[in-house]
């Protein structure tokens, strides 16, 4: 078990991170696309971004007006259990909040109601992994713009609606970014969860673009190849960085899946705003420490 | 390209000027409005009683900012525009109510297009996550209306000095860059898929 107060010190750092700046993985990714942009418009758009960045860092002011919602993953082993990371989340979220570092964002979902600190029912959105045989407590924070859950897309394909070669899902992705345009700040990264059942393919879909560096490479030579062609594909649709044209709409398509029945083939599409408010780190018993991003 | 900055409150001969792909700032006073301020405006039209601004000119932002309570008012932290879609159903009132310009993000649809054509008002696309570089252009928070509905949903009048860069992204001429890039890439579609 980890020591509280050095918990509560990470997951404090987490937070006030992923309020003040993105991760360095978009960051790199942003300033490679606008080294090759040919779109006047995008590249002021995408000057302005990276300037924003400088400002907020300098200025210690939140990058994005809007916190998002907040969606933390957190993995451990039998030899590396957290403690009450629960309760220290949510805490921190509502003082961060009372800092200015964080809008107050959070209402109930029917009566819109703002208790006014970024607390309420099931907020944070915690996705909890034991692994076993994990030598390392893993935290990460996503704080995810939601004009980029606007966009999003959840269906149940079949075989046949797949397609040859996976054209049925090329297409049916490619139509909802032109459907996402500019809802979700691009440019994006696109999680793309498949298989399992209706919310597998959703959390995949979440977790992909969350917890995945926007820079790697998939393990897996399939969807590593799709996740290529697609990303080509979609920029080759013209919508650009603000979604006011340009060469870039997305920085990355991630891919997670998971078995599925043999009737269906779940697919969800998660985009993430350019303002990618992560921050993550692994925490080992013997005090060192990883920051993943 | 061309640098135009709009003092509000707006006239429509200045807004009928513009074209798709103008770059501008505003000067002079802002209202925000998301969601629940747009339903409050039509709650209030619809019970006959009257708003606490003149939106005769006035320049509408999809936005709700981060800002601290003084012992004076409220200082502005840091503000961006919001998905703006999410207001399409008001364009009717917006336009009536003499909105002459919309800031946001993502653009809008047909309702506002030709809304735009018959008052002669624009939609303006702030660039989206750039919240600490557009504060730079809110001089003060003049003051907030409906804070019950939440800081983010709140009405705030805002008094800004060169606030943009912004795009006209819908002109009064009825052009649309969305619908536009929209048209372009469902064209790319076909290419690909047929």
């Amino acid at each position: 078990m980890f020591d509280r107060k050095k918990l509560e010190a990470e997951i404090r750092d987490l937070i006030v991170r992923s309020c003040l700046g993105i991760s360095d993985d978009v960051k790199g990714l942003m300033e490679k696309a606008l080294a090759r942009e040919t779109n006047a418009g995008a590249r002021s758009m995408m000057q302005s971004m990276l300037d924003n960045l400088n400002i907020a860092k300098k200025e210690r002011k939140p990058v994005c007006q809007s916190p998002g919602y907040p969606t933390v993953y957190v993995s451990f082993g039998d030899k590396s259990l957290p403690g009450d990371f629960k309760s220290l989340f949510g805490r921190h979220l509502v003082q961060a909040t009372n800092e200015g570092l964080m809008r107050p964002s959070i209402v109930h979902p029917l009566t819109r109601k703002n208790p006014g600190d970024n607390s309420g029912e099931g907020v944070p959105n915690y996705e909890i992994d034991y692994v076993p045989e994990q030598e390392y407590l893993e935290m990460i924070i996503s704080s995810k713009g939601c004009g980029a859950e606007l966009g999003n897309l959840m269906k149940i394909m079949t075989t046949v609606t797949l397609g040859d070669n996976y054209s049925g899902l090329k297409r049916t992705i490619l139509e909802t970014m032109v459907e996402a345009g500019g809802k979700p700040c691009p440019p994006v990264g696109v999680g793309i969860g498949i298989g399992g059942q209706m919310d597998v393919a959703c959390k995949l879909s979440r977790k992909a673009v969350s917890v995945r560096r926007w820079d790697d490479e998939n393990p897996d030579p399939l969807y590593g190849s799709l996740e290529r062609e697609l990303l080509e594909q979609i920029n080759s649709l013209g919508l650009g960085a603000a979604g006011t044209g340009g060469d870039t709409y997305a920085l990355a398509v991630k891919i997670l899946g998971a078995s599925t029945h043999t009737a269906i083939a779940p697919i969800a599409v998660n985009f993430h705003c350019w303002v990618a408010r992560r921050a993550g780190v692994r925490l080992y018993l013997d005090g060192r420490r990883e920051i993943i991003f | 390209m061309q640098e135009i900055i709009l003092k509000a409150p707006l006239k429509e001969e200045d807004t009928r000027a513009l074209n798709v792909g103008d770059v501008v700032y505003i000067d002079g006073a802002i209202f925000t409005a998301r969601d629940m301020a747009h339903l409050t405006v039509r709650k209030l039209l619809e019970a006959g009683k009257p708003l606490p601004v003149d939106f005769a000119g006035s320049v509408v932002f999809h936005a709700g900012p981060v800002v601290k309570k003084t012992s004076s008012g409220w200082d502005m932290i840091v503000i961006g525009p919001t998905t703006s879609i999410r207001m399409e159903p008001y364009a009717e009132m917006v336009g009536k109510l003499g909105v002459k310009a919309i800031i946001g993000k993502g653009g809008m649809q047909e309702g506002t297009s030709q809304i735009n054509q018959k008052y002669g008002s624009v939609y303006l696309q702030a660039a989206p996550g750039c919240a600490a570089k557009l504060a730079g252009g809110i001089e003060r928070i003049d003051g907030v209306h409906w804070l019950e509905l939440g800081v983010p949903e709140a009405m705030w009048v805002l008094q800004a000095k060169k606030f943009g860069p912004l795009v006209v992204g819908m002109d009064s001429k009825g052009r649309s860059i969305y619908r536009d890039l929209r048209e372009k890439a469902y064209r790319r579609i076909k290419e690909l898929y047929g």
